[in-house]
């Protein structure tokens, strides 16, 4: 029998009708139209799912659908601040070279955000520290760590240039 | 040449879909009506399948189709692509009435939601009868040992030995002042792409049949699909989007491509068939674990006189890519370290064990892992540096390559010298001997060379068709598959080049076999060297039918006029220029240019260098390694696209780092079963066990063959690191090791030898 | 996934009663990060999870001086791992938790699931143990407290009835001059399942150690205290030697098995490594 489970998804209110066994990672991907979180092993060794849920990084394949009532859950469809506008984690992936095959980024764009939401400004140490749960088997995590690095040095400048 | 677009690291064309979430990858397409498919996995090794019986399954309330092998084409088939060529086996049916191996798809249904599918294998009723199976190559190669397919050469053998001579291994040897020989095993990693084996297939009213599939080799797919279920070539068209990685294993077909077609036209609706994670180790393909034994003579001053060697592969139950994989593997000990005297021989054998396949590197990382690790050896025995032994054999220009042709310029030469200045090498391994505490630290350097493209074992072709729009704006229309590597990126770069256009204004079509040219597929290292080629003759055939209509407009000698940034210019002339939306756009009376090029190249071979420059530390009380640097010199002739370039070279260092170390796909030798199907227990480094990694690219051998005479790099680091690595753990401790991975076991068992003064058994050395 | 119906109960009773419906057809939800990974790879097939995490009054924090930690049921791995007043006062617990799967997955698990998922290589067991932590569970016929140390009864197995739920975990006040350590051995450095972890409380007087506490996971079917490696160092002082000896103790008081995570020899050998790397670091932190 599904549950009909309202929630905020990227801002938007939304219900979301669902069956108890299926897990937020299914529903977003097959029920909500969103896509851009990825199953990488459907058990949360990998972290391909990660999405922000009321403010915490979580993988999403190990969360129930029916669990999220009421619930604030932003996902990588949610990320840019403006249609075409991206956020600087998106920017400097692309730039740095952050992105090869792409299915882990999302998850990573994900969890690195929710560092710098946390820490904006971390070491290298404490930025392989947080993504120690995302896998990523192309880019070998330098670039992804040069990404994250620019993205908290441009955040930042930006802060500074706000405060002035 | 000055150039403006290659060279440079332009935006990705393929990532903004990828941060943003927006790309598409085969499983996130969703069909109207669509189904899920699921297999059902034999729980034993090697069986005949006496019954099955589907009957329940079927009667499951939203089930809407199930196969066997009673109900699916028996047509054997080659699973892998490259049809009739040397590199793959004709060895499989789509379901057989025997299984080979425990974790082989015996059966499969589509429902209409994905825990139906589930509960219905359970349902489905299967009576094996078990048969003596054979868990390593020993026992598969033992007399009266059970014969596991009934095609090939028989003695559970995949292919007939490849044996490879030059010279005369005899007289060499004789020649020697002092012989190394060892034997050396390797492990089984796999590639482990993010992405787990997907596709969705969908017959239309009239008999075509679309297959969304995440694969390296779209036109493969689309032939072997087309020639076992019966249908014309222009009724199968395959769709590649994006793909999470395939490392060269997406290059074969997994089995459910063709149940997920069958269930489809059984079922008259749209199926979608996603491995689990745990699948993708059971139905997907590993590297080929196996034996090196390799002996070689040297004179005292390093010379090395022969070189012999007997490869033998585990190719696991199919033959999948083990003909490609023996005798590239084999033939590249031909070089690497110069010996005029060659006697190899490759084996690849069946057992029941899961399948092993194309993976990034094809048995070069299994054979150069024993060459370069018997180098470092040799170099102790003979009281020379390892580095400069290496340096003094080093393949260069003129010698003769494994392809039979000459080599083209010194790149190993330049990258095993810079990376010796780079770090102070010689002073570096003058330090390492003065350690205490349980901790030791150890540098070790390791070199490897890879061809781009699989010529000759296949006689490759790349094609590409360039066309102009009425606004000056560029598209590439090319078959080459996209895994994520930026290759699509560095082929518009190309073109962009060659034709004097801005990057901007190329863009890409690709991976729609009804629209775009023929191509093999992406793996061998080749799609930047041959796709890229025949771009850029496209492109340049493109340009001269520009140059011919812009001569007219600026009343000049097409010879005479040059293209920058979208401009076209009388040489020398300035004030004299129209803009290519100007020369090709319509004018009064004059319609717009349909400017179209087409290029193909049958490349023939160039070869990338590396050399890797390792430190690693070993905790001597648990045993435990870990790299704690990388400096990777590659020398690739011209570099496209510098971030992307360094991107293949990081990413391959960290899959050779869980190669040597954590990563090993294990099978209970008992009976069968795989241990460790899961990312818990297949261990790859994660971002807190990789180290920083300085990557140093060098441009000294362009290939006289490739675009702007660029090469290939997407497998020479995970080639280059392993022995790297072992060679490192040998200067920390004075231990060998022989073999990968290595595990902390390994190590403490190993120092207490050492400490005992007793030698394992194989540390023989003769002389 | 197999198909399961979902509840979410608002009172311990109504949960209790759930879970007593049909004699163990029906699993707590909470972090979810051990059951659904078991209910994806058909280990456990429940009819039911009942989802405890719209219960009142168990997701508290708190430590003071006098009656020391005490957590609900519903605080996360996470929570325990940022908490200030852990990191102080229980430093062992504190890294314990910092190495269980990932963020992602610290900010669902809670420390009460690692108990009762009685993993032999749960990391947060041994150092709880080795603080002397309690439970309190909640049933059908009242509540109870009981030593952490006194619920394993085998691998994956606790005392618990299926009806029953831990609400509370509490652990005493360290005494002053106490350092307490959990060293985890893994292949690698995240993302791991324990092949050994070693935790050790220790409280020195002087140079004596007035009480010591050592503790094993991954090598029994249970964590363990290795008592005979404490006997050799309780109210001794702390010295090379005698913390060798005990290390082999704890060597011997082992009882780990093979798998393929690592060898019952290589275990062994590592409980006494990790074992004096413990006991030398938590005197460090006792000072």
């Amino acid at each position: 029998m599904k549950h009909l489970i309202p929630l905020m998804l990227n801002g938007e209110a939304r219900e979301l009708a669902v069956e108890p066994y299926r897990s937020l990672l299914d529903t977003l991907r097959n029920e909500a139209g969103l896509s851009g979180t990825k199953k990488g092993c459907d058990v949360g060794d990998c972290g391909a799912c990660t999405v922000i849920l009321d403010g915490k990084p979580v993988n999403s394949c190990l969360v129930l659908a029916a669990e999220v009532r009421n619930c604030e859950i932003v996902t990588i469809e949610g990320l840019q601040p403006a249609p075409d506008r991206l956020h600087p984690l998106q920017e400097n992936f692309m730039k740095y070279g952050g992105a090869q095959c792409g299915f882990c980024t999302p998850g990573v764009i994900m969890m690195a955000k929710a560092l710098l939401d946390e820490n904006p400004n971390p070491t290298e140490d404490e930025i392989r520290f947080a993504i120690a749960g995302n896998i990523c088997r192309c880019t070998g995590y330098s670039k992804i760590i040069d990404a994250i690095r620019a993205t908290a040095s441009d955040l930042a400048d930006r802060a500074e240039e706000t405060a002035r | 040449m000055n150039m403006s677009v290659v060279g440079t690291s332009v935006k990705r064309t393929d990532t903004l879909g990828k941060v943003t979430g927006q790309a598409m990858y085969a499983g996130d397409l969703i069909l109207p009506g669509m189904l899920h498919g699921k297999i059902k996995r034999s729980t034993v090794a090697h069986a005949k399948i006496k019954r099955i019986d589907a009957g329940k399954a079927l009667a499951l309330p939203g089930v809407k189709a199930v196969l066997t092998y009673e109900n699916v084409p028996r047509v054997l088939h080659y699973g892998s692509p490259h049809p009739r060529s040397a590199s793959v086996t004709k060895d499989q049916y789509i379901l057989d009435n025997k299984v080979r191996y425990w974790g082989e798809g015996v059966a499969a249904v589509a429902a209409t939601m994905e825990e139906i599918a589930e509960e219905a294998l359970d349902l489905i009723d299967v009576e094996y009868e078990e048969l003596p199976a054979a868990f390593t190559v020993e026992e598969a190669l033992r007399p009266g040992a059970p014969l596991i397919h009934e095609t090939g050469p028989g003695a559970n053998l995949v292919l007939d030995p490849v044996v490879v001579i030059r010279g005369d291994v005899a007289r060499g040897f004789a020649e020697a002042d002092c012989i190394s020989e060892g034997e050396y095993e390797m492990g089984r990693p796999t590639p482990a792409y993010m992405e787990p084996n997907v596709c969705v297939c969908r017959w239309d009213g009239d008999g075509k049949l679309t297959v969304w599939l995440s694969t390296q080799t779209a036109f493969m797919v689309r032939g072997i699909l087309a020639e076992v279920l019966g249908l014309p070539l222009r009724s199968v068209r395959v769709l590649v989007d994006h793909m999470g990685g395939g490392f060269g294993a997406k290059q074969d077909l997994f089995q459910h491509e063709f149940l997920c077609a069958l269930l489809a036209q059984q079922s008259k609706r749209p199926v979608r068939m996603e491995f689990s994670r745990k699948e993708t180790f059971l139905g997907g393909r590993s590297r080929h674990p196996g034996k090196v034994w390799l002996k070689q003579g040297f004179k005292k001053d390093g010379t090395i006189t022969a070189r012999q060697a007997r490869i033998t592969l585990n190719s696991g139950a199919y033959g999948s890519h083990g003909p490609g994989v023996t005798s590239v593997g084999t033939a590249a000990l031909t070089s690497l370290y110069r010996c005029d005297n060659v006697h190899l021989e490759g084996r690849c054998v069946y057992t029941n064990t899961p399948i092993a396949g194309a993976f990034r590197g094809y048995g070069v990382v299994q054979t150069y892992y024993a060459l370069d690790v018997q180098m470092d050896e040799a170099a102790e025995r003979l009281g020379m540096d390892p580095a400069d032994l290496k340096l003094k054999n080093a393949v260069r220009e003129g010698d003769i390559a494994p392809s039979g042709h000459p080599v083209e310029g010194h790149g190993l030469e330049d990258c095993i010298r810079r990376g010796t200045e780079e770090t102070r090498w010689h002073e570096l391994r003058r330090q390492a001997r003065d350690q205490a505490g349980p901790v030791r630290r150890g540098w070790g350097m390791g070199c490897e060379m890879h061809g781009s493209s699989a010529y000759p074992g296949i006689k490759e072709q790349g094609n590409a068709i360039v066309k102009m729009n009425e606004d000056g704006t560029v598209t590439l229309l090319t078959g080459a598959g996209g895994l994520g590597t930026g290759a699509h990126t560095a082929l518009a770069q190309i073109v962009a080049e060659e034709l004097g256009v801005r990057f901007e204004d190329v863009s890409v079509v690709h991976g729609d076999t009804d629209v775009v040219p023929w191509d093999i597929g992406a793996f061998a290292s080749h799609t930047t060297f041959m796709v890229g080629r025949a771009a850029q003759m496209a492109a340049a055939e493109v340009k001269k039918q520009l140059l011919d209509r812009a001569a007219d407009r600026l009343e000049a000698a097409a010879g005479d006029l040059e293209i920058r940034d979208g401009v076209i210019s009388v040489r020398g002339v300035s004030g004299y220029k129209i803009t290519v939306h100007e020369a090709v756009g319509p004018q009064k009376g004059i319609p717009a240019a349909h400017l179209v090029g087409s290029g193909t190249y049958h490349p023939t071979k160039s070869y990338s260098f590396a050399a890797h420059f390792v430190q690693v530390k070993v905790d001597t009380e648990t045993g435990q390694i870990e790299v704690e640097n990388v400096i990777p010199i590659h020398e690739i002739g011209k570099v496209i696209h510098p971030i992307a370039a360094a991107g293949q070279i990081e990413g391959g260092i960290q899959q050779g780092i869980g190669h040597m170390l954590t990563e090993d796909y294990l099978v209970d030798l008992s009976n069968g079963r795989s241990l460790n199907p899961s990312f818990v227990d297949y261990k790859m480094p994660l971002s807190m066990d990789m180290p920083p990694i300085k990557t140093i690219i060098l441009e000294t051998a362009p290939s006289a063959g490739g675009p702007f005479g660029a090469k290939g790099v997407g497998e020479d680091s995970i080639i280059a690191i392993g022995p790297a690595i072992a060679n490192a753990v040998h200067d920390a401790i004075g231990v060998r090791f022989r073999h990968y991975p290595i595990t902390p076991e390994q190590v403490l068992q190993a120092l207490r030898e050492k400490n005992d003064g007793s030698s394992s058994a194989d540390r023989r050395q003769a002389s | 996934m197999r198909r399961f119906e979902y509840f979410e109960p608002k009172t311990l009773d109504d949960a209790v009663a759930l879970l007593g419906v049909d004699g163990g057809k029906a699993n707590v939800l909470a972090g979810g990060t051990d059951v659904l990974v078991e209910i994806k790879e058909d280990v456990r097939r429940p009819d039911y999870l009942v989802n405890i995490k719209k219960i009142s009054g168990m997701d508290h924090l708190e430590y003071d001086a006098k009656t020391g930690l005490r957590f609900g049921a519903l605080v996360t791995t996470r929570e325990i791992e940022i908490s200030a007043a852990v990191r102080e006062k229980y430093a062992g617990l504190c890294q314990s938790v910092s190495e269980i799967g990932s963020i992602q997955i610290r900010n669902r698990a809670t420390v009460a699931g690692n108990i009762c998922r009685a993993s032999p290589s749960a990391d947060t067991l041994p150092p709880l143990i080795a603080d002397g932590a309690s439970v309190n569970i909640y049933g059908p016929e009242g509540e109870r407290v009981v030593l952490l140390e006194e619920i394993f009864t085998g691998p994956g197995r606790t005392i618990l009835q299926p009806n029953e739920i831990i609400t509370e975990v509490r652990v005493p006040p360290p005494a002053p001059h106490t350092g307490s350590v959990y060293i985890k051995h893994g292949r690698r450095k995240a993302m791991e399942l324990a092949t050994v972890g070693v935790a050790v409380s220790l409280t020195l007087d002087g140079k004596v150690c007035r009480e010591i506490r050592i503790v094993l996971g991954a090598v029994a079917p249970t964590p363990i205290r290795a008592n005979q490696a404490e006997a050799v160092l309780r109210n001794k002082p702390l010295e090379q030697g005698l913390v060798e000896m005990a290390a082999q103790a704890a060597v011997n008081e082992s009882r780990p098995i093979s798998n393929v995570r690592g060898s019952a020899q290589y275990r062994r050998e590592m409980v006494g490594v990790l074992t004096k790397r413990a006991v030398a670091r938590a005197a460090e932190l006792a000072q």
